[in-house]
């Protein structure tokens, strides 16, 4: 308490003998006007506040900015600039491209420049420096790391969608020309055999669209007391006629038994269904699949682990959005449609839950589901809706 | 050693500083390129390895004159030693990182396959925290970190022992070709020649320290798994 105290009498002492400084520093010129000291006292602690404010408002801003003098020292730094600025690793080559900023300004350029860092973790910085009308300059340093990574998804996301619905439309159209002009049995055969494969695909890919977006946008999820191991057995059976081919054995291994979650039953079949397919789409033939569920305190975590090719680092934050491929020369083969974990992520956030990957490239990946043992209210903590 | 050369002293170590944060950010960056066999950026990465060596010779040659100009004594004498040791290592990591991006470009257009792809991503996170802590430890001065670093080392040696099994299951398994096989022999090496550079790094902080060079070889995992070239027991040479 006292030590506050204490405190705040230094402040005081430092305020007003700051404000009797200025007042002191400016009477001379002001001599000749009919002013009395309180009236410069007065309006000199206004300035002084205002200053005050201003720069409090600078140091809440959430771009970095550093200000230099005339000569090129540094004179104010406000709290984001110290932050991403420093002496060593990504920090001191912030500092390095803000320096070389802050000496062109002064030059009279006017210079911008996106900072590509790998860290970890991975940061992009856009800095600019504008010289100062009466002398100096100014750098800011801005943190456009997320806008980057949204504007990825968004420009893939297109890219991506026209992919997957015009290549099959493309090759309907080309095999369907193809037939039109042909009168040999045979070969009109085997094109119309794969129109209807072609057919087959883009409509599931739209109904898998379809089912994404009632789960984004239906609202209407049940929440009913489902069994977990139901959800897990009922998911495994779905896959299992493609483990079969695969020879890939899929299992529930370590389940604690008499675990139950609140929610969809359906929704929370096809995410498990969706984690299992893709475990056994991504395993080499004769491996196993490994599914089990835990409760873990108000949650219950559902885990999907495989011993598969694994998912490169770089891509793991990526592979929840929609028709993100890691290997789009790999994506025809598999047959899926893109929209798997697209979906799981939905669900995981319709039932207030969240969906996490952990994968080491060559060696397999575990996907966990993590869903509230009760009721959570619906947050809508959607993120980017590219 | 008077106030000019003391600030011209510091001058050094921030330049230093500045030069490692380079090497340690290009680290992860070849890498990457090396993955996605990214043409352009491994153009980019080969150009801007000139940059970090007159920048590095620069440090060298100021540290000699500094030592010539103002005969700095004891402390301040290892911290210029130290400085220019220390510049050596990071020219050489970053020749590495460069002939990490030249690979990228050798290999281009051949699927690796997934087990040796996550080798080299972990190996190149390895090299760069090595890097990483062993700066730290310089820039902070911190003895214990330094001390670390060697312990480090062992397992981006481990990972690079693993690396090259792998090679030989893909080479064997026929999924590899002999010249691709020996590309990525060679950049296993590179790696963990970088994590050694790194070693060295930190020995120079513990010189500048304690006034000790720690004794070669015996830090080296007491030839447990390498001696001190890094050559691997038990594999066929």
């Amino acid at each position: 308490m006292s030590f506050v105290i204490g405190l705040l009498i230094g402040l005081a002492v430092g305020v007003v003998s700051y404000l009797l400084f200025v007042a002191t520093s400016q009477e001379i010129p002001n001599i000749s006007t009919p002013e009395t000291t309180s009236d410069i006292e007065t309006r000199e602690a206004e300035k002084f506040g205002a200053l005050l404010q201003i720069q409090d408002a600078i140091h809440s801003l959430s771009v970095g900015v550093v200000i230099v003098d005339a000569k090129g020292v540094v004179t104010f730094r406000n709290k984001l600039a110290e932050s991403v600025t420093g002496v060593v690793h990504s920090d001191v080559l912030v500092e390095e491209v803000v320096e070389q900023h802050l000496s062109a300004a002064l030059n009279g350029e006017t210079k911008r420049q996106v900072l590509d860092l790998f860290g970890p973790p991975r940061k992009v910085f856009s800095v600019s420096a504008t010289p100062l009308l009466f002398g100096g300059a100014v750098a800011m340093i801005e943190d456009i790391t997320e806008r980057y990574l949204v504007d990825a998804v968004r420009t893939d996301f297109v890219a991506n969608i026209s992919h997957e619905l015009k290549t099959p439309v493309g090759a309907l159209a080309v095999l369907a020309e193809a037939l039109s002009q042909e009168d040999d049995l045979d070969i009109i055969h085997r094109l119309s055999e794969k129109m209807v494969d072609e057919a087959i695909r883009v409509g599931r890919t739209i109904d898998d669209l379809l089912e994404l977006s009632r789960i984004e946008f239906g609202g209407e999820a049940v929440k009913d007391e489902v069994d977990a191991e139901a959800i897990i057995s009922e998911s495994i059976s779905r896959v299992s006629p493609l483990a079969s081919t695969h020879a890939i054995k899929v299992a529930m291994v370590d389940f604690p038994g008499a675990l139950k979650v609140v929610g969809d039953r359906r929704q929370l079949v096809s995410a498990i269904g969706n984690l299992v397919e893709n475990a056994v789409k991504y395993s080499d033939v004769g491996s196993a699949v490994e599914v089990t569920a835990r409760g873990d305190g108000d949650w219950v975590e559902f885990t999907v682990k495989d011993f598969g090719l694994g998912i490169p680092s770089r891509d793991l934050d990526r592979v929840f959005e929609r028709f993100y491929r890691v290997d789009r020369a790999r994506s025809r083969d598999t047959g899926g449609t893109g929209l798997g974990l697209a979906i799981v992520r939905h669900v995981a956030n319709n039932h207030g839950g969240e969906v996490s990957v952990t994968s080491i490239e060559g060696e397999g990946s575990t996907f966990a589901l993590k869903i509230p043992k009760s009721i959570v209210q619906n947050q809508s903590v959607m993120k980017e809706s590219a | 050693m008077n106030r000019l050369a003391h600030d011209e002293l510091m001058e050094l170590r921030s330049e230093l500083l500045r030069v490692t944060a380079s090497l340690v950010e290009s680290i992860p960056r070849a890498t990457q390129i090396l993955l996605d066999q990214d043409l352009e950026g491994a153009e980019y990465q080969i150009l801007a390895d000139d940059e970090m060596d007159s920048r590095t010779l620069d440090l060298e040659d100021r540290c000699v004159t500094l030592m010539a100009l103002h005969a700095p004594v004891a402390s301040e004498l290892r911290h210029a030693v130290t400085i220019m040791k220390m510049s050596a290592d990071i020219e050489r990591s970053a020749d590495l990182v460069v002939n990490i991006c030249k690979v990228a470009r050798r290999i281009h257009g051949i699927q690796l396959d997934p087990k040796m792809r996550g080798l080299i991503g972990r190996m190149g996170t390895q090299a760069q925290i090595l890097f990483r802590h062993a700066i730290q430890a310089y820039a902070d001065l911190d003895l214990p970190m330094a001390k670390a670093v060697d312990d480090m080392d062992l397992f981006l040696d481990y990972l690079h022992r693993q690396f090259i099994e792998s090679i030989f299951e893909s080479h064997s398994a026929g999924t590899i070709d002999l010249p691709v096989a020996i590309q990525m022999a060679v950049t296993a090496r590179f790696f963990e020649r970088i994590g050694d550079h790194a070693v060295n790094v930190a020995h120079y902080v513990q010189y500048l320290i304690t006034g000790e060079i720690p004794p070669a070889g015996d830090h080296r995992r007491g030839g447990r798994l390498s001696d001190s070239t890094g050559e691997i027991e038990g594999l066929p040479a």
